[in-house]
């Protein structure tokens, strides 16, 4: 691909750039505005707030449910995140290195495992979960969570582990590391950029989530600030919460784009350059 | 002080190939130590095996007589260098060569002094903070060769280390760990490719082909007595000529002349039947002009092909034009993993002074010296002059 064309091509890129922009960011933005619109402006229909307050954010926060849910919805995603990446990171590490009978196997079924419609177990789950006592319980959600992720991490880091020369491992073996310390100092460094992307990847799916948080949690000992939110009543039968609504959305989306913000930098390639001849 | 005995080794791979076969080595304590063969002959399988990367699926390898078959790499305290350097990108060349002292455990102040000792030796001073990426080949590949020796090891294993180098560096560093060897007395073993690397390093060397060891000796063994048609033809460059000989009472028949059988040949060859492989190395093939009077009987003329002047020296490419001749030696080009000559003629070559007058497409007359000529059995390819014969005039051997 060539941009740096005539100026005929750099429009064509620029204006194509930014229809997809303007098409991600409008909804996102819409947002915004009512979450700083003054509760009787809501309807106005206009795109900047004629009135900016910060009411809905105040509210949201002094409101008994929504604090407890952002703590779960942090513990759960992170705890979820690490698991899973840990995991994933040990069980890609094998599938590439090791020779063992059912290594294909293994990551056919990781495959099939995230091809399942989360929609069609959730039943079964709410049933088992009730009779275990994980219903209700961090542990409830970031098992699921965890299943869900764990073929997609597992996946991508094989695919980096497989492009790290494999004369590393040997070389810091034959200097006296342990298959574990050789690991940790050697190839998951190298690993890097795919652990970051995949740690992002299982945060934002436990972090989105809707269903499982509906439908396995209670009370605001598990419930996720998705599912929160749905619990969102007025101030009176006859009003919608849009207004808190909508900060709530603006709340729960922050860490999100902190979080790639922060990982993009890291999600570099070329990390492994000049490790062999090339 | 490190002894390394290979026992009857073999290694079997899961998929059925077969990569080492029944290898029976003793690497002695200081020893400069060379595995060579062409690609695929099992030379590298065998260093993994005797660092540890890879475990016999028979027979026992011992360092000073210990079984170590089971010891795991770390263990060994054997130091390696790869082929593709395989130094740690994300560390600096210090954190490079501290990485085998750190993990070992050595403290601070120790790994400092150590890494800077190493540093001076491979004058890495200046490049201590820079990573891998930065560095040239020949750089890298004096890192890995730090990253071996901080350690100091029992042995160093090198595998192929220069390789990834250009012509000019290549032999600048092979005279520097050689150097460094004969310095630190260390127990070192060597696999290359190259024959040359072979002849130049080794104290000994162990020729590999198909995973069996052809020969061990030293460089000089090699060169003047090849156990078989294998080794004659691996070792020296330009390789050595074979020609189909055959022996009429006491004279050798060769495709272009007859020369007189010496003694010593005559009887080591005797029930031998009458066909056999004739070996002669380039410089054997002598200049008439230039050589002694006393074998001008041995002599041919014969048209110059294709000259290489080297300036110290001068290679002359000529072809004995002979079907048969042609057809039994394209039958042993398998044996002898070379590539066949053109169809119905034997390519040969001559190493020939650089006062040499050959121009090519000229003439030029050529003796033998029949004491030089090495000859072997056609089926079994096994050397059958006696090691006296090569032996009984010494000529200078071009290293």
């Amino acid at each position: 691909m060539s941009a740096r064309g005539g100026p005929m091509e750099k429009a064509f890129w620029g204006a194509g750039s930014l229809i997809v922009v303007v098409y991600a960011l409008l909804p996102v933005g819409w947002i915004v505005s009512l979450s700083l619109k003054p509760e009787a402006d809501l309807g106005d229909g206009r795109l900047i707030p004629a009135h900016v307050t910060l009411a809905h954010y105040r509210a949201i926060f002094h409101d008994a449910h929504f604090p407890a849910a952002l703590r779960n919805s942090l513990g759960i995603a992170s705890l979820s995140t690490l698991l899973a990446v840990t995991l994933a990171a040990f069980a890609a590490y094998a599938i590439v290195r090791l020779r063992f009978p059912g290594r294909r196997l293994i990551l056919a079924a990781a495959l099939s495992v995230a091809m399942f419609p989360p929609i069609a177990i959730i039943g079964p789950l709410f049933n088992l979960w009730r009779l275990t006592g994980l219903y209700n319980t961090w542990a409830g959600l970031m098992l699921p969570y965890m299943t869900f992720t764990l073929p997609l991490a597992i996946w991508t880091l094989s695919a980096f582990f497989r492009d790290i020369p494999w004369e590393l491992d040997k070389a810091a073996r034959v200097d006296g590391a342990t298959p574990f310390q050789a690991f940790y100092r050697v190839i998951a460094p190298l690993a890097a950029p795919g652990i970051f992307a995949s740690a992002v990847l299982v945060f934002i799916f436990a972090w989105n989530d809707f269903l499982f948080a509906l439908s396995l949690t209670s009370t605001d000992r598990a419930r996720t600030v998705p599912a929160a939110i749905a619990f969102f009543t007025g101030a009176s039968q006859f009003q919608l919460p849009t207004g808190s609504i909508a900060a709530a959305s603006v709340v729960v989306t922050v860490p999100i784009v902190v979080l790639v913000l922060i990982f993009q930098g890291r999600i570099v390639a070329g990390l492994t350059a000049g490790a062999v001849k090339g | 002080m490190t002894e390394i005995v290979l026992d009857r080794v073999g290694k079997r791979f899961p998929d059925g190939t077969v990569a080492v076969r029944h290898v029976e080595l003793t690497i002695q304590d200081g020893e400069f130590f060379i595995l060579v063969g062409p690609s695929g002959c099992g030379k590298s399988t065998l260093l993994q095996m005797i660092v540890g990367l890879e475990a016999p699926t028979s027979g026992e390898i011992r360092m000073d007589g210990k079984r170590v078959n089971e010891v795991d790499p770390k263990d060994r305290n054997m130091a390696m260098v790869f082929q593709s350097y395989a130094l740690y990108p994300h560390m600096s060349v210090r954190e490079n060569l501290a990485f085998p002292l750190s993990v070992a455990g050595v403290n601070r102040t120790e790994i400092r002094s150590r890494v800077r000792r190493a540093a001076a030796v491979l004058e890495l001073e200046d490049l201590l903070d820079r990573r891998p990426a930065s560095l040239s080949g020949g750089q890298r590949q004096r890192v890995a060769m730090g990253r071996a020796l901080v350690r100091e090891p029992a042995a160093f294993l090198l595998d192929e280390p220069l390789s990834n180098l250009d012509a000019r560096l290549r032999v600048q560093m092979r005279a520097e760990i050689a150097r460094l060897q004969k310095r630190l007395g260390t127990t070192t073993v060597y696999v290359t490719h190259d024959q040359a690397e072979a002849m130049t390093l080794g104290d000994r060397a162990a020729v590999l082909r198909n995973g069996m060891v052809q020969q061990v000796g030293t460089p000089r063994e090699l060169y003047e007595t090849p156990a078989n048609l294998f080794v004659a033809g691996f070792i020296g460059s330009p390789g050595m000529n074979f020609l189909p000989a055959r022996v009429d009472g006491e004279t050798l028949v060769l495709p272009m002349m007859k020369v007189p059988l010496p003694k010593v040949l005559r009887d080591s060859v005797a029930g031998h039947g009458r066909a056999l492989i004739a070996g002669i190395r380039p410089e054997h093939l002598r200049e008439a002009a230039t050589s002694n009077a006393k074998h001008a009987a041995a002599a041919f003329r014969t048209r110059v092909e294709l000259i290489e002047w080297l300036g110290a020296e001068t290679y002359v490419h000529f072809v004995i034009d002979d079907e048969e001749a042609a057809a039994r030696l394209r039958d042993l080009s398998e044996l002898l993993e070379v590539q066949p000559g053109a169809r119905g003629a034997v390519p040969m070559v001559t190493r020939v002074g650089p006062a040499s007058e050959a121009k090519e497409d000229g003439e030029i007359e050529l003796t033998l010296e029949p004491d030089h000529v090495h000859l072997f059995d056609p089926v079994s390819g096994k050397r059958l002059t006696p090691e006296s014969a090569a032996f009984a005039s010494t000529p200078s051997m071009p290293r």
